[in-house]
């Protein structure tokens, strides 16, 4: 593994580097400088708007960011034929996925630490502004904001496997927005099928529904943003669980990758 | 050990419509430490996928291949090699040198090592004045030298450079000849793919030809060249006339003694032969009757 950071760092440069990165950021900035304005629509939640303004303006962009940057990680290096010259070289292929997934996660991690702290500032203006009844529950944002920065490192995950099997742009882009919209609905799935509702419908269909729920990603696990907008106690299990569900399936998802990554053909 | 050996190589793959297409056929061959080695074929026999196969690019079907004794699987197996691929294509946000840094971090260089090989490398490949432009703005030409640069960065004991001369200029071409006839004074192995006759009668010392997928021939130029004399054009003046004459190779001698005897004298003796060229486009065609 003594390769891994050449490729953690030339992927930050590449990102870095990447116009579409510098015109994506000027939006950020524009969005975030927006949300006190939008804030003000509400005339008796505005910190309670403010806050869920900022998460999901977080939430959006991290979505954003990671799709196009690991949909488009090893695909594009195959296509461009970068791989041809990089592989030629005595570097493992393990090396050079896991160099480029860990430089866009702590992107997207830096991304969200700068997007958090941004966060902050906007809604220390609006309660300074308007104050609440109830105080911000700073501690319930930075878990809010962290669960996020999860999920889409999962997401990534995911999207990094499609791009080391894809030889175009689609699958991953497309295969990785499906993913997503699905995991987030597979737990209201599963508890509705799990209900009364449940009996109605074939055992075989139940047995199917049960077994995708278990394959595809159960983002709502990292969906701790009600009790960051309306400061509701948090306790300690549910952000355990969510950190030892991310590590695993993660995990499995990038011996995946690597693992295909492995089995393709430089032709 | 051989630099480089290559066991019953076979790759097939599966093309349209589920047809079988040999790429690789029970190519077995060894490159000789210090020794050049030239891998000539017609576009599409099979140069690339042998070489990307000894490369680990692409897993054969059967056989295998070793570089100084040790799988050409292994990543380890690479860092005694210097691999230049088929027009290649590096990152173009970094500039030449940046690329040379990576290149050279990958073999553990230390970076003022790098800094001397890469001012070295970009020096002898005459891209010193780029070094500090991103790739994008790079001509074909030069991303080829730089590939060149970069095979050479980490000094390897093997080189293996895949149509290292395409997309050169005639004076690209003199240049990469000359780096080829240096490193072979050096020592070095190199084994390289062209389609190009003449660059394999200039610079190399045996030549392995492919057509189809399979070996056709290996053997070295000096044999080639020798075996394709057809006769001797000689050059005979007598009581002041000067005459050519054709001799074919048989009758060389027979002819010689018939001169000693007689008032004429020898100019010239040249001989006649075929080129590797011709020498090429026979087992070519040989091989295309055999499978018609």
């Amino acid at each position: 593994m003594g390769n891994f950071h050449c490729f953690y760092s030339l992927t930050v440069k590449a990102l870095i580097r990447d116009r579409l990165v510098h015109i994506f950021s000027l939006v950020v900035a524009t969005v975030f400088l927006l949300i006190p304005v939008f804030s003000m629509f509400s005339m008796r939640q505005v910190q309670e708007l403010s806050i869920t303004l900022c998460l999901s303006a977080i939430s959006f962009i991290l979505l954003i960011f990671t799709i196009l940057s690991g949909a488009s990680s090893v695909w594009r290096d195959v296509e461009k034929r970068y791989t041809a010259s990089i592989l030629g070289l005595p570097v493992s292929r393990a090396e050079f996925v896991l160099g480029k997934f860990s430089a866009i996660a702590v992107l997207i991690v830096a991304s969200a630490i700068i997007m958090g702290f941004v966060s902050c500032l906007v809604i220390t203006l609006i309660t300074l502004r308007y104050p609440a009844d109830i105080p911000v529950n700073w501690l319930n944002l930075f878990v809010a904001v962290s669960a996020d920065a999860l999920k889409y490192v999962m997401l990534l995950s995911i999207a990094l496997l499609f791009s080391t099997m894809s030889t175009s742009f689609f699958l991953p882009f497309f295969a990785s927005i499906s993913v997503y919209f699905a995991g987030n609905a597979s737990q209201e799935v599963f508890d509705y099928v799990a209900g009364e509702y449940g009996t109605t419908i074939p055992f075989l269909s139940r047995m199917i529904i049960k077994c995708v729920y278990y394959v595809i990603p159960n983002f709502a696990v990292f969906n701790m943003k009600v009790q960051a907008i309306y400061a509701l106690p948090l306790t300690p299990a549910p952000i355990f669980y969510a950190i030892l569900y991310f590590i695993c399936y993660t995990g499995i998802m990038l011996c995946l990758s690597v693992w295909s990554f492995n089995r393709r053909e430089l032709v | 050990m051989h630099a480089l050996e290559i066991v019953t190589l076979s790759k097939r793959y599966l093309g349209k419509r589920l047809k079988r297409v040999d790429a690789l056929q029970d190519l077995s061959l060894e490159v000789r430490t210090g020794e050049v080695f030239g891998f000539l074929g017609p576009n599409g026999a099979g140069k690339s996928t042998t070489i990307k196969t000894v490369m680990g690019q692409i897993k054969p079907t059967a056989g295998h291949a070793s570089i100084f004794g040790r799988p050409a699987t292994e990543s380890s197996s690479r860092l005694r090699v210097g691999y230049l691929p088929e027009n290649p294509s590096f990152y173009e946000f970094l500039t030449g040198r940046e690329y040379l840094h990576f290149v050279g971090k990958t073999f553990s260089l230390n970076n003022s090592m790098i800094t001397e090989q890469s001012e070295h490398v970009l020096e002898l490949l005459e891209l010193t004045h780029a070094a500090d432009r991103p790739i994008k703005g790079y001509s074909k030409g030069m991303v080829q030298r730089l590939g060149l640069a970069q095979a050479m960065l980490h000094d390897p004991d093997l080189y293996v450079l895949d149509e290292p001369m395409s997309g050169l200029d005639p004076l690209g071409r003199a240049l990469v000849k000359e780096i080829i006839k240096n490193l072979k004074k050096q020592g070095k192995t190199i084994f390289f793919s062209t389609h190009i006759t003449a660059d394999i009668e200039v610079v190399c010392d045996r030549v392995g030809i492919i057509a189809k997928g399979r070996l056709m021939a290996v053997d070295t130029v000096e044999n080639i060249l020798q075996s394709g004399v057809e006769g001797y054009q000689i050059q005979v003046s007598r009581h002041g006339h000067v005459e050519e004459l054709l001799v074919a190779k048989d009758r060389l001698k027979e002819f010689m003694a018939e001169l000693v005897t007689s008032d004429a004298v020898v100019e010239r003796i040249e001989p006649k032969r075929k080129d590797m060229e011709a020498f090429f486009l026979d087992i070519v065609s040989k091989e295309k009757h055999s499978a018609q």
